[in-house]
């Protein structure tokens, strides 16, 4: 088996570059609890690459401006259909903030307009590995005054033949799960356990 | 009497007390102390306080039945009366299985933290001393409240079996808080110290002034992780919950941020960055303390930390009994060490960061990871490129200090801080941390 590798993608219109700790994070989470083979370096690809073709499972955030060259859209697309997986997540916790508003609209270009769609609170993604009966856990930084001060209790999706392609989070995961991996050991409960749920659920195919 | 007595006063008095003990086994404790204060906000001094206070305590044993008595007028009948007492309690109580009996003689180390500056404080000495804080604040239409107390006091014990021990003290501690004309900004600063000539109070209110006037027309900064530097005020309010966190039973007994599955313990572990080094030292002239403990154990100087290493666990003496090992008493004081960089150093070497006053409203979230949150307050500001660039809106945080003694980057000069949780003086470096965490935001000053 080739070990799993974590994809971050590189757009060009804001910025990819967040939560530079998180890949480790979770990395160390596969090696913690799983069996999955994995390459322990982050690999960031650019959207208008080929390289993207090779990723089974990418990861995209941001702040800012989500809006694609038609070479970017056509790539993002073609990934997807063709069963690649992609968890986005919203750096700014914010259902009106730029970049939630912006990567809508993206996909609604992308994929047509109710391509995205809020998935159960039941859905295998949250039975993939570990057990989340309440659907997807909350983060730490909802109720920070910063964003829509919301909980965001669903995680929207684009389904593509039953399966997951493009999984959409407004609840900033990445920020969750960004800190040293090795002070993971002071934790009660191990926060990054829902990506280990995200990276089982993309590999299992 | 005095209200402060001598050391061979205090030996004659217990003397005296033990007297008239027929338990088997007797200890009495006494303490006398004379503070005074002074009070003011809205640039005016609004109170002026004095306090006497003595008291002696008789604990009476008969084999393993303890009963404890305490009187604070210290004629011959209510000596007498306390010690019979005490000893009637004891004769009522249940037996303690815990109880180990009184220790013998001791030998206790010297540590000098009375001082005749501080003992010699009167009232027109506070006032003196708020004036000149005043001056500064009203002078530039700013609005000061704070708070200055002296205490000089003495504690002595003596037992059935000969130990006697006996430690005179000074402190001074002052406090201020500075908001501007229009309540936008706030300053802090408190300094404590045994000897009231190390005790600048104008110098200190232009650092609080400084910090009022600096965090007018704060903004908001997302919540997040980012690298603070965090002043020896705001340090300490959270490390000294891993002090005070530091006991073995608790430990063993799986309570505590120092357990391990299987009834084990992190003593012998590093927990935390190989620069930390934290112990107690009631020698220091920097910080003297009691050089023995409530139950007459000395206190010597002694690791807690070294290296990050856990070096040493508090055993009460039926605990260390119970556990073979040999008892060690709850420190005195406690010191950090640092490095030799100052904080403005420390801030010119920032590239992104937040400068972090004073942390506030602490409270814990998880004793077992010793997760604790709290406030921002009186001056957080953003740093970039090595200089601060605007006041910031206060945080909350949600921290452990354990974790934030891994993400070390630099330790400051170490100085002694009041730490405003629990009034307690410590020595404690300002820190560099990365990666701390700032949970939501605070729309107090």
């Amino acid at each position: 088996m080739r070990p799993f590798f974590f994809t971050r993608i590189q757009y060009t219109s804001g910025n990819w570059d967040t939560d530079q700790r998180m890949p480790s994070n979770l990395l160390h989470s596969l090696v913690e609890y799983t069996t999955i083979p994995i390459d322990e370096k982050e690999k960031i690809v650019q959207l208008i690459s080929n390289e993207i073709f090779k990723s089974p499972f990418c990861y995209l955030s941001g702040h800012k401006l989500v809006e694609f060259s038609s070479q970017e859209r056509d790539h993002f697309k073609r990934y997807v259909e063709n069963g690649g997986f992609v968890f986005v997540d919203d750096c700014n916790h914010d259902i009106d903030g730029l970049f939630a508003k912006s990567f809508e609209q993206e996909m609604e270009r992308t994929f047509g307009p109710k391509a995205l769609q809020k998935i159960p609170n039941n859905h295998p993604i949250y039975h993939s590995f570990f057990k989340f009966e309440d659907g997807p856990p909350t983060t730490s930084f909802e109720l920070n005054g910063w964003g829509d001060d919301l909980v965001h209790d669903y995680l929207k999706a684009i389904t593509i033949n039953g399966r997951i392609g493009v999984l959409y989070s407004n609840k900033d995961y990445g920020c969750e799960w960004d800190y040293d991996f090795r002070n993971k050991r002071f934790l009660a409960v191990d926060n990054t356990r829902f990506g280990v749920n995200v990276v089982v659920y993309a590999l299992m195919g | 009497m005095p209200i402060i007595l001598t050391e061979s006063e205090a030996k004659a008095l217990l003397q005296k007390v033990l007297k008239y003990s027929k338990a088997d086994e007797c200890e009495v404790n006494i303490m006398g102390e004379e503070r005074g204060n002074i009070r003011y906000a809205r640039n005016e001094v609004s109170t002026s306080g004095a306090l006497i206070n003595q008291n002696l305590e008789v604990q009476s044993a008969f084999g393993k039945k303890v009963g404890v008595a305490t009187v604070d007028e210290f004629s011959d009948e209510a000596i007498e009366k306390c010690v019979r007492r005490a000893e009637e309690l004891a004769q009522l109580a249940p037996e303690n299985p815990e109880y180990v009996g009184v220790l013998g003689p001791q030998t206790y180390g010297k540590s000098n933290g009375f001082f005749d500056s501080t003992a010699a404080i009167n009232p027109d000495v506070r006032a003196n001393a708020v004036a000149k804080s005043l001056e500064l604040t009203r002078a530039q239409n700013l609005t000061a409240a704070g708070f200055l107390e002296n205490q000089k006091g003495y504690r002595a014990m003596m037992n059935s079996k000969g130990l006697f021990a006996y430690y005179p003290s000074t402190n001074v501690n002052f406090s201020l808080t500075v908001r501007t004309e229009d309540g936008k900004g706030s300053g802090y600063v408190a300094r404590g110290y045994s000897d009231v000539n190390k005790l600048d109070t104008a110098a200190a209110t232009n650092v609080a002034i400084i910090k009022s006037k600096g965090s007018v027309g704060a903004r908001a900064l997302e919540p997040g992780k980012y690298t603070v530097i965090l002043e020896p005020t705001a340090a300490v309010v959270l490390l000294e919950n891993i002090f005070f966190s530091m006991d073995a039973r608790s430990a063993d007994e799986g309570r505590s941020f120092l357990s391990k599955p299987g009834g084990k313990t992190k003593l012998g572990e590093k927990i935390v960055d190989e620069r930390v080094n934290i112990y107690t030292d009631p020698a220091n002239p920097d910080l003297p303390s009691s050089p023995w403990s409530g139950d007459g154990q000395p206190i010597n100087k002694m690791s807690l930390i070294e290296k990050g290493v856990v070096k040493n666990m508090f055993y009460s003496r039926y605990w260390a009994q119970k556990n073979n090992v040999k008892p060690v008493p709850f420190p005195s004081n406690v010191i950090m060490d640092g490095g030799t960089a100052t904080l403005e150093e420390m801030i010119k070497s920032t590239k992104q960061g937040i400068l972090v006053t004073k942390l506030w409203y602490i409270r814990e979230v998880d004793p077992q990871t010793l997760l604790q949150t709290g406030l921002t307050r009186d001056g957080t500001f953003y740093i970039e490129n090595g200089v601060i660039k605007y006041p910031i809106k206060n945080f909350r945080f949600n921290e452990s200090p354990v974790i934030m003694l891994n993400n070390l980057e630099t330790l400051g000069k170490p100085e002694r801080v009041v730490s405003t949780e629990s009034d307690r003086n410590y020595l404690i470096p300002p820190m560099k941390i990365r990666e701390f965490t700032f949970s939501s935001l605070s729309d107090a000053v």
